[in-house]
């Protein structure tokens, strides 16, 4: 069993902590100040949810936060390809917090009821800070997939790029089973049918239209290690302070 | 551009811009109302500038209430509130409100803010029912109107105001725990103070 | 962060002579009593000119501030730091949101003043044109640059004006966080590895004459600022500012075991001020003006994020709702 929810501790971890890491780069660089500062304390959140999560694989035996994050190579993050891609222009980094949080919140809703207790405490501790999160993306594509021809045309494009990374969220565990079995998490399977449910009904809600669920195709393998290009100058940049000396205290 | 900031690095080229932007290009103003704590009354914070009333309060929750405490918040179109003259001293300007016959038809509630210090914050002060801003004002100055000197008076229609729903007020679950935002988590006493004892 | 400065160069008082004497007495008699004007008050010309210029100036220097600690956002060595650093640059930017909002109540609309920013029109904080080559510079202004500008925004938040005095009350509050923080950053730098400290050191004689420059040019060669005085919106002169931050700040670099890069640095026991070096006006005059290390990237990056904004800001457009001057 511990081998299975350490998985799962670990790809959310992963990707909390990278999305945050690139959510980041916005602070100071926005398209309006408020927005800034909205941006920014959602990654804040990330970032702040990563560490509870390095903290309970702590607490299970693995080594302590800085170093699993910042000492890792990319072949050892289990985070969803999407989360690492460049940040690109607005739209994509909105649908990109759109998709991926809309799952992240439902993620977390499930496990609320995990029968592994300190997970269950920390998904519904959070659950306000999730809830800004859907209600700031939610509202901000409503706006902007029904504003004007390029916000619209803007957004639709970088849906129908994201979707098949966005489908790689659910790439499901070799111990999809035992986690569902054992009570720690409901499965990916189930994740991903309430995720479209969701996406539908706010998408549905502007003039962007999604791609037939039957044909996009997941692109998989971030959860093995398997990633993309961008991910292991990311973690260099992360830590090159770090690693002047990862013994000193910084 | 060559730059230290590798997030710069990775910015796109981009021309300069051929249409200059419109003077007043920008959106509405809305007004932000928090409550620090439980009990306290709401207090005025400042504006964002939104779109609309939605995107306002969406805006405003991180601007306004990312830091210290907060319970919850509201956030209203500048243009419906509704102010009295601005007083000095010991002139109350409710004192410059001049009562006006009760107004006929359908009453709605407003909510009464006070200045009572100026360069401080205008402070909540309870709700009227009546048919308009200026009778809000005069029922305000009955029901309102104390012996502390008032220096301005603002009434906003309640129903113009996008306020925090019961179940939202989860929004601030975790604020008093995002310590890293609080000078109080950051003690280097003791390591300075080891430090000083190493360089004897 | 600001520091106040080149704020108030070539004010002409000639317009007082054309104000109605009376109100202008009224004005003066509210502002010598301690009464706070407020947006709706009458006020002189010079004074709605002068403070829409010192708040923008402000605005504008949380806003470009945001840049030199943001070039290290993304490197933050672990945890804490990152999330702490990602939260001070944050509230850099929430500060300009504030501050323009409080120079918008004097009727100047917030895209006018970044519009005047990003031509060069309105000037920012010199110290933001300088470079951090380091981890250890960002400590540097976490620490001592947001330490000078607490000492500046402390003395002006006491001034006349009281959407101002508002923003900068919230602002000082924010602001003890990020001077805990920048000390706690660099007392860890000072007790940790002996590169460590090289990096602050040198880091510190990077950045003093820039932070000595931070307070405006000195009280003999700066200019006349009397009626700023009286109307408080200029609380105190460039030179007690300055000395105060010495007064408070150098020992504790000192205590630190580190080297000020001034050997003139000492505080006089006759007058109970500190002597030092004279800065180098020239330079500060050469690089207010446009021709320090970083003013043309700091500028095109924030023409950059505006013009990437544009299309944003276009679509949210909509004649529901409309541009008013704040209330307050």
């Amino acid at each position: 069993m511990s081998i299975a929810l350490k998985e799962l501790l670990y790809k959310m971890a992963d990707d909390q902590l990278i999305l945050g890491h690139r959510n980041s780069e916005w602070t100071g660089m926005g398209p309006l100040l408020e927005e800034d500062i909205a941006f920014s304390s959602m990654a804040q959140d990330k970032v702040g949810q990563s560490l509870a999560l390095y903290t309970l694989l702590n607490q299970l035996g693995e080594s302590d936060p800085d170093t699993i994050a910042f000492t890792r190579n990319a072949n050892q993050f289990h985070n969803c390809v999407l989360v690492e891609l460049p940040n690109q222009e607005y739209d994509f980094s909105l649908i990109r917090h759109f998709l991926f949080d809309t799952a992240e919140a439902l993620r977390f809703e499930m496990l609320t009821r995990s029968s592994y207790e300190p997970l269950a405490q920390l998904a519904t501790k959070i659950r306000g800070e999730l809830r800004y999160h859907t209600l700031h993306a939610n509202t901000w594509i409503k706006q902007l997939g029904s504003a004007t021809p390029e916000s619209i045309g803007r957004l639709q494009k970088s849906l129908d790029y994201a979707i098949p990374y966005a489908l790689g969220i659910f790439e499901a565990s070799p111990h999809e089973d035992d986690l569902i079995k054992s009570g720690v998490f409901e499965g990916e399977q189930k994740l991903k049918e309430k995720w479209m449910a969701k996406v539908e009904s706010i998408i549905t809600q502007t003039s962007l239209h999604l791609p037939d669920w039957n044909l996009a195709q997941p692109l998989f393998g971030g959860r093995q290690g398997k990633h993309s290009e961008h991910l292991q100058p990311l973690l260099d940049e992360m830590s090159e302070v770090f690693k002047i000396d990862p013994t000193a205290e910084w | 551009m060559a730059s230290l900031d590798p997030r710069v690095n990775r910015l796109p080229a981009i021309a300069e811009s051929v249409s200059p932007k419109a003077p007043l290009d920008q959106f509405g103003t809305f007004e932000v109302f928090v409550q620090p704590k439980e009990g306290k009354p709401f207090q005025h914070e400042g504006i964002v500038h939104a779109p609309n009333l939605e995107m306002a309060y969406v805006l405003a929750k991180e601007a306004f209430t990312r830091r210290f405490t907060c319970t919850t918040l509201y956030v209203v179109d500048t243009r419906e509130v509704f102010a009295s003259p601005m007083t000095e001293g010991e002139k109350n300007s409710y004192d410059f409100i001049e009562d006006v016959p009760a107004e006929g038809g359908a009453k709605v509630s407003f909510e009464i803010y006070h200045l009572t210090k100026r360069g401080k914050q205008h402070m909540h002060v309870g709700s009227v029912k009546a048919g308009s801003p200026r009778e809000a004002m005069v029922l305000a100055k009955v029901k309102f109107n104390t012996s502390k000197v008032v220096y301005n008076v603002w009434a906003i229609e309640s129903d113009k105001i996008r306020f925090t729903s019961e179940e939202e007020k989860e929004l601030w679950l975790t604020l008093p725990e995002k310590k890293f935002r609080d000078a109080s988590d950051y003690k280097g006493g003791d390591k300075l103070k080891d430090f000083l004892e190493r360089q004897n | 962060m600001y520091g106040g400065g080149n704020t108030f160069e070539g004010i002409k008082t000639d317009s007082i002579a054309l104000e109605d004497p009376i109100k202008l007495a009224e004005f003066e008699a509210r502002i010598a009593r301690g009464e706070k004007i407020e947006p709706s008050d009458w006020m002189p010309q010079l004074y709605r000119k002068q403070l829409i210029r010192m708040i923008e100036q402000h605005a504008h220097s949380e806003i470009i501030g945001a840049l030199p600690e943001g070039t290290w956002i993304t490197r933050a060595p672990g945890f804490k730091r990152k999330m702490s650093l990602m939260a001070k640059v944050q509230d850099e930017v929430g500060h300009g949101q504030l501050l323009y909002s409080a120079a918008e109540t004097l009727g100047k609309p917030r895209e006018q003043m970044i519009e005047d920013l990003i031509n060069g029109k309105s000037k920012y904080s010199n110290i933001f044109n300088y470079p951090t080559f380091t981890w250890a510079d960002c400590c540097f202004i976490s620490w001592l640059v947001d330490a000078g500008a607490i000492v500046n925004q402390l003395a002006n938040a006491k001034g006349s004006y009281g959407p101002y005095c508002r923003a900068l009350d919230r602002i000082c509050a924010e602001e003890s966080f990020h001077l805990k923080y920048g000390h706690h950053c660099v007392i860890y730098l000072a007790s940790g590895t002996a590169k460590q400290r090289q990096m602050f050191q040198e880091a510190l004689n990077r950045w003093w004459p820039p932070m000595m420059h931070f307070f405006g040019p000195s009280d003999k060669i700066s200019a006349h600022t009397e009626v700023l005085m009286r109307w408080k919106v200029k609380m105190g002169t460039n030179d007690d500012m300055r000395n105060q931050f010495l007064d408070m700040y150098v020992p504790k670099i000192w205590e630190l075991g580190f080297t000020i890069p001034d050997p003139n640095l000492k505080k006089n026991p006759e007058t109970g001020r500190w002597d030092y070096t004279e800065p180098d006006w020239e330079e500060f005059k050469r690089v207010i003006n446009g021709d320090g290390p970083c003013n043309k990237e700091r500028l095109e990056v924030r023409r950059i994020a505006e013009e990437r904004g544009r299309w944003v800001r276009e679509a949210l457009k909509t004649s529901k709702t409309a541009y008013v001057t704040p209330l307050a």
